[in-house]
């Protein structure tokens, strides 16, 4: 027991509220939010280390025993992904203030922000099925608002498929939660955990799990199912697409790993190494062939948020501990340097009035800071060492190889390459060429706009340079969830 | 302490410095600054020379990511000695060459800051022993050159050269990769010594053949080898330098320091031989013939590169051979072939390097590089013509020059490979001295081209920029450094080949022992022996065809460049783009219709398939309770409502019908003797009932949606199936009571909470949580929809930022 769990959830929650209240005095609101999200970040981090000391930490809501009440619960997993969300949620805030309207702000866009954070903290830190359901309500009824706010005409089109396939898909996990809950008579994971084993996974179980599946893949931009997001994230600006694209989908990502390392991972022959593993291997090829097709930045990088989620799913599919590591890492590095990406689409759009490829050149010599911290991020992205994105594919593909599964390994390599080809292309769009700008626009002064991503493209390049701490605390964590005794054991306390 | 780990950071920290200081520092010195790093480590990795010699290696290692076992270990040893004296020592004369070479208005320390990077890559890549790292550097000298060869970004050819380059050799970076990674697989270890160790336990295995291909893909990439040769020549859009630095004296030979570092891996076998033997012969002879149809000096010089990295990777290939022996005295012969591989990498680096750096001094004095503009510049630049002079005769083979020694130590090697009976190679055996020799005379041609068609005939002003005239003293110097070791070499050939090639032969041949002397002791002369007289053949027959050159030039349109690899290239980043989007564009119609009928597609396969694969759709009715006439009734009524709700005409009706259904779900809630839930339901529809009613008052009229029979089909079927699958689960989970509900433990809400109803305690205390959550996303659904309606732009959807 211990109340520190719920704090990155309520944190944002009265935060969020709070800002209602100055919804029409600006400074007022970004003082507040700036205070509240070095906060969150400062507890995520203390509840990281107080976790790391003393394992898996478990809060009983209202004070209801597992597996009756609700549980919130804290392993190194959603620690990581806590942390994760508060660092973006910093970046992004900040990036914001450079970059909004005030009638924006003055219609509630901080506190819709911060319910989001406290609905994709929750649904981290949960250890409760129908609580899971709840937050992700909480999270996408604060997106629809997000995606729309602003209300042009474009938001308004392509946010309704957004909304739609998206209620479409709570629906469907509502259903899915009701078919597990008469199967198996209860809702707390832990607990699921154990019956479903004592089952083995038999008959509808199977059936069940794909349901869940299919709800976290439609969350989380999987093949074939992700054909709501490289036009919805286009709509809404650059901070909110980065928040997006970086952190959202990988909710769903995550949901997938909780779900099926700690209560399906009975027949991981069928359910990992086959559709799994299938479905990560499509999700990255067409993910990267969408984006190699595009000649505009923020939609290349919508395109490669799909490809990258292969990835991570296919960490999970490959299914060993060091690939499951893969995994958490490349979550790590991904939501980093997308959301990096995506901001510094902002702030080229910012510079250049556009987001056309075929409309910018040289802007390496009127804005060599944004240039050269685009290239790195980029290389990332790629996978080229000794940054970030090296070290999350590689452990990926090493364990595919190991399990000699060669030809998703292959095709994760041949999609690294189509990667790099995209991201080469923005760079030679956009950064060389001749210069196709005002004068009065290369003047723009970026320092602003850049100084919030500053933050993202240093870690990742520490989190490549100095991969080895975060690189075994992806092993431990990866340890933690592949065994789900550690999990039922602090929970149901047995 | 100061080691090799410490030499590869210290061009990368210096890269670091120079953006900050570059401001400090004058535009004239920033080169001279950069030139202390270069000459410092080649001094440094100098003095281990007599050591190296000894036969010592050096190992030194720093911790980095001991989890996945990648750490920095430094592995000084002969072969790389080799190489890291090259990259020092080039380096260190390139930078001199570029401080009068580019215009002080450039961007100089992005130049600089590049070239270091290149430096501390390369130096990674022979240093390292582990070999992610020495991946890791590997695709850090591919970024430098990317950014090198766009150095006039401006340019669009060098925007593609660029790009070219990079696709090429990162694409085989990535095949590299996977090689490395199946090593790994199969030995357990990254360490390039350790997997050597073990190489005895691999050679059997599956995966041996496949990291073998992988890895050669890597080398031939970076090497440019046939067919992956053509991003050479397009990389001489990079300046002048870097064309002379990177490609053609260090990176393009990162392929032959790994097929030599790699020899002891996969080597001794057949296919090992073979692929690296006949990629090199072809290479060596398709580039030396399509060297001498180009006009553009430079582009002359990269088909020439790639002949001779050709022509050494043949080297390497034929050395193997050796393996297959073991020790002895028979394959003493075939270790020679290698020894003359190094011999002639150190010397390919002295001639080409002088040569690229004299180009560019012509192209820089007169502006241009074109041959069909250039003519009689010896009166005008006699220093220039001289090295040139000196560069291309070693290029040819002519004796005075390092080139003639290795030429004829490769001629010997390939006669001696010719008589061989292994590998199959009693069959084509003799053609090997017939290319080796035909490849040879066009090598000649071309150096003769390049001497000739540029200082002798006549001087042709009016096509040139500027008139011809020597550059300043200090670009000269580089050029005449490496021209002056063309002929030192020749003529003290021994001293290079004891403290610098021998000991780099024992890192190749590590299982013939330590203390196993396989250098050769080079001559000059060695009697009127067939080398000799198939190089007095290849001097008279590339005279010959020299002069007679405009007449058998039409042949080369036998070879129309709408076949060549390059159309190959782009043609096939076309088809990825074009295909990329007609794929994207066939799925991404922006109709929400369809997204939907792929995803209800896909619940259906999904579920349905996992649903009959695991047996789980069989269910058994027998032993519910049966069911009453009453509740068959609710069942009609509820059917009746659902389908009428399709063909109603109104808004109203529909919501009315949706009210019938609720409504009778609270009455089985009643009858199946739940009144918390019933009453719940009850509240909960009346609710929403009367709230639809209310805003759809003002609503438009209801149109009917006009869809044609195969819409209408589909829709039918995906509605049909999604229910059905819905139904089957359903009926499927009801496995009777397996387990005890955790609902059981709420029933004694009035002892745990004090609540009469349970489902209000469960409501309001048990998961109290959800409740506030719930309605909290209320809270956020009304302030959405409030903002919505406030805060929207006016019409033609401008963006609110730009108002």
């Amino acid at each position: 027991m211990n109340n520190l769990v719920i704090l990155p959830v309520l944190i944002p929650f009265f935060t969020g509220a709070l800002l209602i209240l100055f919804s029409k005095k600006q400074r007022i609101q970004k003082i507040i939010s700036s205070i509240s999200s070095f906060v969150i970040l400062a507890v995520a981090i203390y509840l990281a280390v107080y976790v790391y000391q003393n394992g898996i930490t478990v809060l009983e809501v209202g004070d209801w025993p597992a597996p009756f009440g609700i549980v919130l619960v804290a392993d190194m997993f959603a620690n990581i992904m806590v942390i994760l969300s508060a660092i973006v949620g910093v970046v992004c805030l900040f990036f914001t203030f450079q970059t909004i309207s005030p009638k924006r702000e003055k219609y509630y866009f901080y506190p819709f922000y911060f319910f989001l954070l406290t609905g994709v903290n929750g649904a981290f830190l949960t250890g409760d099925l129908f609580n899971l359901f709840v937050f992700f309500e909480v999270m996408l009824i604060a997106s629809y608002v997000l995606i729309v706010h602003g209300g042009t005409k474009y938001q308004l089109r392509e946010s309704f498929k957004y909304v739609i396939i998206n209620v479409f898909s709570s629906m469907l996990f509502l259903v899915a939660v009701a078919y597990i809950y008469s199967i198996t008579g209860t809702l707390n994971m832990a607990h699921l955990s154990e019956r479903v084993a004592e089952l083995e996974q038999a008959g509808a179980l199977n059936v069940v799990a794909v349901l869940f599946f299919i709800v976290f893949a439609i969350k989380g931009a999987l093949f074939p199912l992700y054909f709501w997001l490289p036009r919805s994230y286009y709509g809404p600006p650059a901070a909110i697409a980065a928040l997006f694209g970086g952190l959202l989908t990988k909710v769903g990502v995550y949901a997938i790993i909780r779900t099926f390392t700690l209560i399906f991972y009975h027949d991981a022959g069928f359910t990992h190494k086959g559709i799994i593993t299938a479905i990560a291997g499509f999700t990255m090829l067409l993910g990267v062939l969408g984006a190699v097709s595009q000649f505009n930045f923020k939609r290349i990088l919508s395109y490669h948020i799909i490809s990258q989620v292969g990835y991570m799913v296919m960490g999970l599919g490959v299914y060993t501990t060091l690939a499951v590591a893969g995994a958490i890492y490349y979550i790590v590095h991904h939501i980093i340097v997308k959301s990096a990406l995506f901001l510094f689409a902002g702030a080229t759009e910012k510079i250049t009035g556009t987001n056309d490829l075929k409309q910018m050149g040289g802007l390496l010599k009127t804005h060599p800071y944004l240039a050269w911290m685009f290239f790195i991020t980029a290389l990332s992205l790629a996978g080229i060492p000794p940054l970030s994105g090296f070290f999350s594919k590689f452990p990926i593909i090493l364990s595919s190889f190991q399990e000699e599964q060669y030809v998703i390994g292959g095709v994760a390599l041949l999609v690294g390459l189509l990667t790099l080809l995209s991201m080469m292309k923005i760079f030679s769009y956009v950064f060389w060429g001749k210069q196709k700008h005002t004068e009065e626009q290369a003047k723009y002064p970026a320092g602003k706009l850049l100084l919030p991503i500053v933050p993202l493209v240093a870690l990742t390049i520490i989190l490549g340079l100095a991969a080895e701490p975060i690189f075994s605390y992806s092993l431990m964590a990866a340890e933690q969830i592949m065994d789900p005794t550690h999990y039922i054991d602090s929970v149901l306390k047995e | 302490m100061f080691t090799v780990n410490l030499a590869i950071m210290i061009p990368f920290i210096a890269a670091l410095i120079i953006p900050l200081v570059h401001k400090k520092v004058s535009r004239s010195y920033i080169g001279w600054v950069v030139f202390i790093v270069p000459a410092a480590l080649f001094v440094y990795l100098a003095s281990f020379i007599p050591s190296m010699a000894e036969g010592n290696t050096i190992v030194h290692t720093w911790n980095w990511i001991p989890s996945i076992g990648i750490n920095f270990t430094s592995y000084l040893d002969g072969l790389s000695m080799i190489f890291g004296l090259l990259i020092t020592g080039v380096g260190a004369l390139v930078v001199i060459y570029s401080i009068y070479y580019l215009d002080h208005d450039e961007m100089l320390y992005h130049f600089y800051v590049y070239l270091l990077i290149f430096m501390g890559g390369m130096l990674g890549v022979v240093f390292s022993d582990n070999i992610m790292v020495l991946y890791l550097f590997w695709e850090m000298t591919s970024i430098s050159s990317f950014l090198l060869i766009a150095f006039w970004y401006h340019r669009k050819q060098s925007r593609y050269g660029a790009q070219k380059s990079f696709l090429i050799t990162v694409g085989g970076g990535f095949a590299m990769l996977a090689g490395f990674i199946m090593l790994y697989v199969m030995t357990g270890t990254f360490s390039i010594r350790e997997i050597i160790a073990s190489v005895d336990d691999i050679s059997a295995h599956a995966l041996f053949i496949p990291a073998m291909a992988l890895v050669l893909l890597g080398a031939f990439t970076k090497s440019a080898q046939f067919p992956f040769h053509i991003w050479l020549p397009d990389a001489m859009e990079a300046p002048t330098p870097v064309s002379a630095y990177l490609h053609s004296a260090t990176m393009v030979k990162a392929g032959i320091y790994l097929v030599a570092r790699f020899t002891p891996v996969f080597g001794g076998g057949e296919i090992w031989f073979w692929i690296i033997t006949g990629v090199g012969f072809i290479t060596m002879i398709w580039a030396s013939f399509n060297a001498i149809r180009q006009t553009d000096l430079k582009a002359l010089l990269a088909y020439s590169t790639v002949s001779q990295l050709g022509l050494i990777m043949s080297l390497f290939g034929m050395g193997s051979a050796a393996l297959y022996f073991g020790y002895s005295a028979e394959s003493v012969v075939y270790t020679q072939a290698t020894f003359a591989a190094l011999f002639h990498l150190v010397n390919h680096s002295t001639f080409k390097g002088a040569l690229f750096m004299v180009i560019g001094i012509v192209d820089h004095e007169v502006g241009t590089r074109d041959i069909r503009r250039l003519g009689g510049l010896i009166s005008f630049m006699p220093i220039s013509f001289t090295i040139t002079l000196i560069g291309s005769f070693s290029m040819a083979g002519v004796p005075l020059f390092n080139g003639f020694l290795s030429k004829e130590m490769f001629l010997t090697a390939v006669l001696n490979i010719s008589k061989l009976n292994i590998f199959s190679l009693e069959n084509i055996g003799a053609m090997l001295p017939v290319i080796a020799w035909v490849a040879s005379v066009f090598t000649f041609v071309y150096s003769m081209i390049i001497v000739f068609k540029t200082f002798f005939g006549k001087y042709k002003e009016e096509k040139l920029e500027h008139q011809a005239d020597e550059p300043k003293m200090g670009m000269l110097i580089p050029p005449i450094i490496l021209a002056v070791l063309v002929v030192v070499i020749f003529f003290f050939p021994n001293i290079l080949g004891n403290y610098v090639l021998s000991p780099a032969m024992s890192s190749i041949y590590p299982g013939f022992g330590p203390n196993v002397d396989l250098g050769v002791e080079i001559e000059q002369w060695h009697g009127f022996n067939t080398e000799l007289w198939m190089t007095i053949g290849i001097i008279i027959t590339g005279i010959v065809l020299y002069l007679l050159l405009k007449y058998w030039k039409g042949i080369f349109r036998l070879f129309p460049r709408r076949f060549s690899f390059n159309r190959l290239y782009d043609n096939a980043l076309l088809f990825i783009e074009n295909r990329t989007t007609n794929i994207t564009n066939m799925y991404m119609t922006g109709y929400l219709r369809d997204y939907l009928t792929y995803i209800f597609l896909f619940f259906i396969g999904a579920a349905g398939i996992t649903l009959i694969y695991t047996g789980a759709f069989t269910f058994d009715v027998s032993n519910d309770v049966p069911v009453s006439m009453f509740e068959l009734i609710m069942v009609v009524i509820m059917l009746g409502a659902g389908i009428s709700i399709l063909f109603v005409k109104s808004r109203l009706a529909a919501v009315l019908l949706y009210g019938v259904l609720g409504f009778a779900i609270a009455v089985f809630f009643v009858i199946f003797r739940a009144p918390d839930l019933a009453l719940t339901q009850l509240v909960v529809e009346t609710i929403t009932t009367v709230l639809f009613l209310a805003c759809f008052y003002f609503l438009p009229e209801w149109k009917k949606e006009e869809h044609d029979g195969r819409t209408k089909m589909t829709n039918i079927i995906i509605s049909v199936g999604t229910g059905l699958v819905f139904i089957l689960i359903a009926l499927g989970v009801q496995h009777g009571q397996l387990f005890e509900s955790i609902s059981r433990y709420f029933e004694d809400a009035y002892e745990l909470a004090g609540g009469m109803n349970i489902v209000n305690a469960i409501l309001g205390d048990f998961r109290a949580f959800d409740t506030m959550l719930e309605v909290f996303v209320l809270v956020i659904a009304g302030m959405g929809v409030f903002s919505l309606i406030k805060l929207k732009s006016r019409k033609g959807g401008r963006k609110i930022e730009d108002q």
